[in-house]
């Protein structure tokens, strides 16, 4: 390795002269980073759409609206509807089911309704966290990986030093540089993945908590109306 | 009973193209900021060398000038087409060629400017290229105008190459006078150097004026001493300016005095020290330490 004294040590032209393995790893990096902002774009849109859906569709619900004509709507649209709404409507179609069957007790009718709830529940959260655990590999990963492009590239800087007599920094200095661009580039890719990944699962965090109490509350409710209408 | 209404849904899928090309912009943007962010700053801290010249050196400018005014009068006047070859090498060639108009008047001419410039060589040292220039000048002008005028008039023809060969002896000179530049431009570095040294010593001689006030402040002079004797320590200092030892290399006679001193300065570590390297090297490892009671 010939240092190049005076030459530009623009970014790209030490990323072209760097050693093979450090060029796989910033590749790597360049890859995790390109998928983890992709996520985050995902995440971004699809927890921004549920909160604004579940808003809505709470405003509607303890808005007085009458439940046969929620689950009536929410049931025609079945692409655009948010994960709450999926839970009513998947409780609340389970509830009419069981309702009609003789023999059943209340007990019966309302634990099959939460099940259902429950199982429909579980199924949103998975699809909201989809991808997270991306994003948190990314995360505390990358670093690791630039690191290790870092130290790759200056042990070759090294012992590139090692066949001249004199030893300058000049002849250090551009293996150094393009090695720490590979931590440059770890870093770039961890941190929008960690601040992502924090702020995503707080997000969803709060609307499984609102999801959770939905469905006590609307099994309250479905309950309230069978004691009504029972005696 | 199962129907398809039974069917869990997929969740609807997120707007992932939008979400590729958007991360897609962030990674251009970051490239882009980058590549302009490091190219600022590489450029910003390029090495630049500058030499220091009191004037420009004259040679290097003078030949493009030269030919310019040649040309015109060579065109109109085929006798004059001589004088432009020898330039170069005008100094010795151009006796024998010359016609035999004013052979006699030249070489006398030769003659005294070849004393003239000796003289002006040996008397003006620093002056000498502006001198030199502000002549060149005004004689290239003269030549010029002169050649112009009287471009049917053979007889200043040899007039012309006498001033052509004034003016080689003074793009000599001029080179000289450039070489005198550079080297009081050495001389200026020198007395740069010399400059700081004369810093140093100042600052050497505060501190030790600091460092006497302090081992003064913590001596305690024994009663009997009589006079101003002088007490000689060798003082072996951390460069944090602790005291390492302290050793009396020439008493002052009076041994309770001496011991005093050294008393006084194992109470004053640390001692005041320099933040300068070349100041501080007066003082560490070894500092020679005088102390008389009375200063």
């Amino acid at each position: 390795m010939t240092p190049e004294i005076g030459q530009d040590l623009s970014l790209f032209h030490l990323i072209l002269h760097a050693s093979l393995p450090v060029q796989i790893v910033m590749a790597l990096l360049l890859g995790a980073s390109l998928m983890s902002w992709w996520f985050i774009f995902i995440k971004m849109f699809s927890i921004k759409r549920a909160i604004q859906v579940t808003d809505r569709f709470e405003r509607e619900f303890w808005g007085g609206g009458d439940i046969s004509a929620i689950y009536q709507r929410v049931a025609g649209e079945r692409e655009g509807a948010g994960e709450m709404e999926r839970i009513f409507e998947a409780g609340f179609r389970e509830f009419m089911k069981l309702r009609p069957q003789t023999g059943l007790s209340l007990n019966a009718i309302i634990d099959g309704t939460r099940r259902a709830m429950r199982a429909t529940y579980q199924r949103e959260l998975d699809g909201l966290e989809s991808h997270l655990a991306f994003l948190a590999t990314v995360g505390s990963v990358s670093p690791y990986v630039g690191l290790f492009g870092t130290v790759w590239g200056i042990m070759i800087a090294f012992m590139g030093l090692s066949s001249v007599a004199q030893a300058t920094l000049a002849q250090v200095a551009p293996g150094i540089a393009e090695a720490l661009i590979a931590t440059a580039m770890g870093l770039f890719a961890a941190i929008p993945a960690v601040v992502g990944y924090n702020r995503y699962t707080h997000d969803i965090d709060r609307l499984a908590n609102r999801m959770e109490s939905f469905m006590e509350e609307f099994s309250n409710i479905l309950q309230r109306q069978v004691t009504s209408k029972a005696p | 009973m199962i129907s398809a209404a039974d069917a869990p849904r997929n969740a609807r899928s997120p707007r992932k193209a939008l979400a590729g090309a958007l991360a897609l912009g962030v990674h251009v943007l970051f490239v882009l900021l980058l590549i302009f962010g490091v190219s600022w700053q590489t450029r910003r801290p390029a090495p630049v060398m500058v030499d220091l010249w009191q004037a420009l050196p004259e040679p290097s400018a003078q030949p493009p000038a030269r030919p310019q005014p040649l040309p015109p009068p060579k065109a109109p006047e085929p006798v004059k087409a001589a004088p432009p070859p020898p330039q170069p090498v005008e100094k010795e060639p151009s006796p024998p060629e010359a016609p035999d108009i004013a052979l006699e008047k030249r070489k006398a001419e030769a003659d005294r400017l070849k004393k003239l410039q000796a003289a002006k060589a040996a008397e003006e040292k620093a002056k000498a290229e502006e001198k030199a220039k502000a002549e060149e000048k005004a004689k290239a002008e003269a030549a010029r105008k002169e050649r112009e005028k009287q471009a049917a008039e053979q007889k200043r023809q040899a007039l012309l190459r006498q001033m052509e060969a004034e003016d080689m002896k003074q793009q000599l000179a001029a080179d000289t006078a450039a070489n005198e530049a550079r080297m009081t431009s050495l001389s200026e570095a020198r007395a740069a150097a010399s400059k700081r040294q004369a810093e140093v010593a100042s600052v050497v001689g505060r501190y030790r004026d600091q460092i006497s006030a302090k081992v003064r402040g913590n001596t305690r002079l024994p009663d009997d001493l009589k006079g101003n004797p002088q007490v000689r320590c060798l003082v072996k200092l951390l460069p944090t300016g602790e005291v390492v030892s302290v050793r009396v290399t020439q008493s002052s006679g009076n041994p309770a005095y001496d011991e005093a001193v050294v008393r006084a300065l194992e109470k004053s570590s640390p001692l005041p020290l320099p933040a300068d390297r070349d100041a501080r090297a007066a003082f560490v490892p070894e500092l020679s330490f005088v102390h008389r009671p009375k200063e």
